[in-house]
């Protein structure tokens, strides 16, 4: 079995990218074997107001038995925007949410501001898990009206003490460097941290030595499909040489206990 | 990853370096970038080591390549070179060319960022590549972010201005993964068929491939990946193209004929 943890349906506005539909998203999971998949809206983003963006992929993952049975789909919130408290509690409570996903450099504030360690813990509360991708796509490549920055370590950093129980799924960045940043921090905390390994490679043991530093139990699968190949992901868990045991931790065990599914 | 196992694969863009704080070969690293290339399916790596930052000095340049020369002899059957040169020095280049090419058997050169690729700087360079017949691979990618990190970074653009005014050189795009607008360079670059390119890098963006392919076809495409073992692998086994023509990719009959070259 496997879950994906970075995935998207919705428009993204600076290349062209296909299989951003729900449908296209289950033919890319079918593909490569992937059961199950955390989903947001690549909308939300972009939109004003971001729930509009989390009432559509309501909408479309209601749709279809198959889509509901297999896209576990996360809120996108925006917690300087008017309306956030309500909107976050009504996609967990009310739209079947089952995690929270932050963009606070698209939508320009700090992890420390009031608003967003009261949203953090209010996830806590709910035994919703945050997801923070740092990026959607390389930095290297920004369209002109993208954000020039990415979630940094030390964004991290500084909440992780203020929602000592809420847990972390930190995505699509430099996740060794960030973990050996927050290692200390992470300890004597309620709440988890856990990574994917999508931007590591597999040569000079880097998986496997991120996978040992880390620690399976922290260690989850994300693609960022259909922005990104995802057979650059399987192949580091081809060739990697940890335990089965390790690999079905990070493949879905961890996630399926997290989002207790 | 029966691709890989069942045909030959040559990686056409990968280094060797430095022990850190010395100007010898990291030989464990270097035998470890041997074993993960067996053990992944590739056959072949074409290596150099360029300097990034500064501007290397003819010193400095060989002591570059006599690390690749030594990871050749390690390695005869595996690593091929590509002499790494500054432009820069004229007369010193085009010696290290002949040096590494005619005494040390490798089979190509290696141009990072320390002038356009148009610079006229560059012309003796290319001229010297013609006359070998021996591709030059470049470092290469259109920053849209901090551009000003490299201000002489060569993208589509440049060698559609070399190829304009050299037609017979072998220009190779190294790494279209290796981050920054990639669409750019593709289009920049898509009516020229003396300019190749890599797919190294690690940035696996979905399409990738695809519009490489549709843009320059397989002919022009090298595998290849620069550090980034699993993007490398992912994107061709994820490409939406034909398996005759990943085939092609992983070994481009084009380039077969510099491989017979160079240190046996």
């Amino acid at each position: 079995m496997i879950i994906d943890v970075n995935t998207y349906i919705g428009h993204w506005p600076f290349r062209q990218v296909l299989d951003s539909t729900p449908e296209g998203l289950i033919n890319l999971m079918d593909k490569s074997g992937i059961d199950m998949a955390c989903v947001s809206n690549l909308n939300a983003i972009f939109y004003r107001n971001v729930q509009d963006g989390n009432e559509e992929l309501a909408y479309q993952i209601g749709a279809d038995k198959e889509f509901k049975d297999r896209l576990i789909p996360f809120a996108i919130i925006n917690p300087l925007y008017p309306g956030w408290k309500k909107d976050f509690i009504h996609c967990i409570d009310d739209l079947g949410m089952k995690g929270l996903e932050l963009y606070p450099t698209y939508h320009q504030y700090n992890l420390t501001h009031e608003n967003a360690v009261e949203l953090l813990n209010m996830a806590a509360e709910r035994g919703i898990p945050v997801h923070l991708p740092c990026a959607i796509e390389n930095i290297r490549q920004r369209h002109w009206m993208d954000t020039k920055e990415d979630i940094t370590a030390e964004s991290v950093a500084q909440v992780l003490s203020l929602c000592p129980n809420t847990d972390f799924i930190i995505t699509n960045g430099p996740t060794s460097t960030i973990a050996g940043k927050l290692a200390t921090l992470s300890k004597n905390r309620q709440g988890k941290v856990l990574y994917d390994f999508c931007r590591i490679d597999l040569l000079y043991f880097n998986f496997d030595n991120f996978v040992k530093s880390v620690g399976a139990d922290n260690v989850v699968f994300g693609s960022v499909m259909p922005l990104q190949y995802v057979d650059t992901q399987f192949a580091k868990l081809y060739f990697s040489k940890i335990s089965n045991e390790d690999k079905e931790k990070i493949m879905y065990k961890n996630l399926k206990e997290l989002l207790k599914l | 990853m029966d691709l890989f196992k069942k045909n030959k694969v040559v990686n056409w863009h990968e280094h060797v370096w430095f022990k850190p704080g010395t100007r010898e070969l990291n030989v464990e690293q270097c035998d470890q970038l041997v074993q993960y290339a067996s053990e992944v399916g590739m056959d072949i790596l074409v290596c150099s080591l360029p300097i990034a930052g500064g501007m290397p000095t003819p010193e400095d340049i060989k002591l570059c390549n006599d690390a690749v020369y030594q990871a050749m002899k390690r390695h005869p059957k595996v690593i091929k070179g590509l002499a790494f040169i500054n432009p820069g020095y004229t007369r010193e280049a085009l010696d290290e060319i002949d040096r590494c090419i005619n005494e040390l058997g490798m089979i190509g050169v290696k141009l990072y960022n320390h002038y356009f690729a148009s610079d006229p700087v560059v012309r003796p360079i290319i001229e010297k590549c013609i006359d070998l017949d021996i591709p030059m691979l470049w470092h290469a990618g259109k920053l849209t972010v901090n551009p000003e990190s490299q201000p002489f970074l060569s993208n589509g653009e440049h060698f559609a201005k070399v190829a304009q005014a050299y037609p017979e050189a072998v220009i190779l795009h190294g790494h279209i993964g290796g981050g920054g607008d990639w669409q750019w360079s593709l289009k920049a670059m898509a009516d020229y068929p003396n300019i190749f390119t890599d797919i190294s890098g690690s940035v696996h963006d979905t399409r990738i491939m695809e519009t490489t392919y549709k843009m320059m076809g397989a002919d022009r495409m090298l595998f290849a990946t620069d550090g980034s073992f699993a993007s490398g692998i992912g994107k061709i086994l994820g490409a939406d193209i034909p398996e005759e023509d990943k085939i092609k990719i992983l070994n481009n009959p084009r380039f077969e004929r510099y491989l017979e070259r160079g240190m046996k």
